[in-house]
């Protein structure tokens, strides 16, 4: 079987620190893969990699089983993969449906249009029903996402990559900040991308949460994958000895 | 969910913070009249207007440059340069028997060109060498200031044919010069832009949360480019009428304008964090900023206090705005 979304033998380098070194990274439709590592591990460099932010120095990438490569984080978009980044994801003084719709508004249908002029109500509309379509309680679409409480503004942050993404998420720390509650919205959300055939990468340091909702998980250490394996195969204590390294003997 | 209770009426009116504004302006209006009667004629409405017309231009330039969290210092001396070099090219070609709407034509394209040079050396300085709106504006700032003086020897240009004042000073419905009018249209397709388009809900994304902006696919560099390319063209407008108005053009002139513009934008509630702003609150911002200036003239005050007294309507504009901030966010 030929995996969703996959990197193989990427290296990237930033000066003389070695960040990535041959890393192999795949993910399949309808899997939530996560992403451990410690701080310095190189998680959130593979995230770039993977979003189409930064190229790699060396190694493939392969989206549906073709070689692929990435010139900015828009061809990565185009392409159907949606990244949320850790705590960036939002223009906190537009609204709602501006968030969702950001960088793909809808124009209006007559002359206006040809000229950039929004079509706010056709987007207010349809923000609604996209939050809603993924499981999102949706607040007021016309309100600015500054008035909204730290876990509404995230579940805005994660319906949007949701609902434009039509290959794989990646989703950057999403449950950070967040209540026990609302993180428990968050992982309700990733698991309808799941059941709705998606490819999820879940980047996170908050280990249950990691535990609780990925397939698969995959540790980085020091710029190298240390274990690849089943979630279900990890126990809170052996996933965090992956990460740390200690007592590997 | 939080419950959404309907907002009492006066709430929604002092939220409208551009509604606020027109009051207070209406409230200025009133005692600058009182104080001295002159102040409420046709006549020096006409006046104010056509003081207005620059200031207006440079503060929709640095709205939108606001909006996107930046700052455009050079908005001053590209009004100065354009007027001196439009002033010289017209002059040339008055002497040269060019028939003076040529003439003029021919000016005009140069103030422009003067706009959009500037205006693409910030974009450039900002986006491509990553220096802050700040520095970059204020090297360019510096620059157009001195390239007036080298072109004009540090004096006025004259010599324009009679067309030029004519174009710039007659009057329609008793206080529209031609200049006045394309401003009016000028302010409604900038509102138009800002508030109903694409380019205004980048401008204002890109202000609000830049990374956010470039997550969702926006060319931010580019978009930057636009808007500081807008600001130096609207600088530049602004040099030409005033170079129409006045019939000559000075190095002198524009100096300062980019504090006129910036209170004017602050005082209309555009918040220096960017992301937010409305232009109507700048329209009336750069009313009010123009009344003082004219009003403290005709109420006896000594020209030199303007600037202070625009410093201090800044800070004031600025401090208040801060304090809405700390009771208006949670």
């Amino acid at each position: 079987m030929t995996a969703l979304y996959e990197v193989r033998g990427v290296g990237k380098r930033y000066g003389g620190v070695v960040a990535l070194d041959h890393v192999d990274f795949a993910l399949n439709a309808g899997e939530v893969v996560g992403l451990v590592g410690d701080n310095g591990a190189g998680k959130s460099t593979l995230v770039k990699v993977l979003s189409g932010a930064h190229e790699p120095d060396s190694g493939e990438i392969y989206l549906d089983g073709e070689r692929r490569s990435w010139k900015s984080p828009h061809d990565a978009l185009e392409a159907g993969i949606e990244t949320l980044y850790q705590d960036s994801g939002i223009a906190p003084d537009l609204t709602v449906a501006a968030n969702v719709f950001l960088g793909r508004e809808i124009l209006r249908k007559d002359l206006l249009g040809r000229f950039g002029f929004l079509d706010e109500a056709a987007m207010r509309k349809q923000a609604h029903a996209e939050l809603e379509r993924v499981g999102i309680a949706v607040p007021a679409t016309s309100r600015p996402v500054s008035r909204l409480s730290g876990g509404q503004r995230q579940a805005v942050a994660i319906g949007r990559a949701v609902a434009w993404a039509n290959k794989v998420i990646i989703l950057d720390e999403p449950t950070n900040h967040l209540g026990a509650r609302q993180a428990g919205e968050v992982l309700e959300v990733i698991r309808q991308a799941k059941a709705k055939g998606f490819g999820v990468i879940f980047i996170s340091h908050t280990l249950p949460h990691v535990l609780d909702v990925t397939d698969r998980i995959t540790v980085l250490r020091l710029g190298r994958v240390v274990a690849d394996a089943p979630s279900s195969s990890f126990t809170p204590d052996s996933l965090l000895k992956a990460i740390t390294g200690l007592s590997q003997a | 969910m939080e419950a959404q209770a309907r907002p009492h009426w006066l709430k929604t009116v002092m939220v409208r913070q551009d509604v606020i504004l027109l009051l207070l302006f209406c409230i200025m209006i009133a005692a600058f009249s009182a104080a001295n009667p002159r102040f409420f004629s046709i006549r020096a409405m006409a006046n104010v207007l056509q003081d207005f017309s620059p200031v207006v231009l440079m503060a929709i330039g640095q709205t939108f440059v606001i909006a996107s969290r930046g700052i455009d210092l050079s908005v001053g001396s590209v009004l100065g340069l354009a007027g001196v070099s439009m002033a010289l090219v017209i002059r040339a070609a008055n002497e040269g028997g060019v028939d003076p709407w040529l003439a003029i034509t021919l000016g005009m394209a140069v103030a422009i060109g003067v706009g959009v040079v500037v205006g693409f050396i910030n974009g450039l300085l900002i986006t491509y060498c990553r220096l802050v709106p700040f520095v970059a504006t204020l090297a360019t700032m510096g620059a157009a200031a001195g390239m007036s003086l080298v072109l004009t020897g540090g004096t006025q240009i004259a010599g324009a044919p009679k067309e030029v004042i004519l174009l710039g000073n007659a009057t329609y419905l008793g206080a529209l010069t031609v200049p006045v009018i394309a401003v009016f249209v000028i302010i409604i397709l900038s509102w138009a832009f800002l508030s109903r388009a694409r380019f205004g809900r980048w401008t204002y994304a890109i202000g609000s949360n830049p990374f956010a902006a470039r997550g969702a696919g926006i060319s931010v560099d580019r978009h930057l480019i636009k808007i500081y390319l807008i600001s130096g063209i609207l600088a530049a407008l602004a040099g030409a009428f005033v170079y129409f108005r006045l019939g000559s053009g000075s190095p002198l002139s524009g100096r300062g304008g980019e504090l006129n513009a910036i209170a004017a934008t602050v005082i209309g509630g555009v918040s220096l964090q960017g992301g937010t702003g409305k232009l109507s609150g700048v329209v009336v911002g750069a009313l009010i900023t123009t009344a003082v200036l004219s009003g403290l003239i005709l109420i006896g005050v000594q020209p030199n206090w303007q600037q202070i007294v625009v410093a201090a309507l800044i800070a004031l504009a600025v401090g208040v705005q801060g304090l809405g901030a700390r009771g208006g966010r949670r």
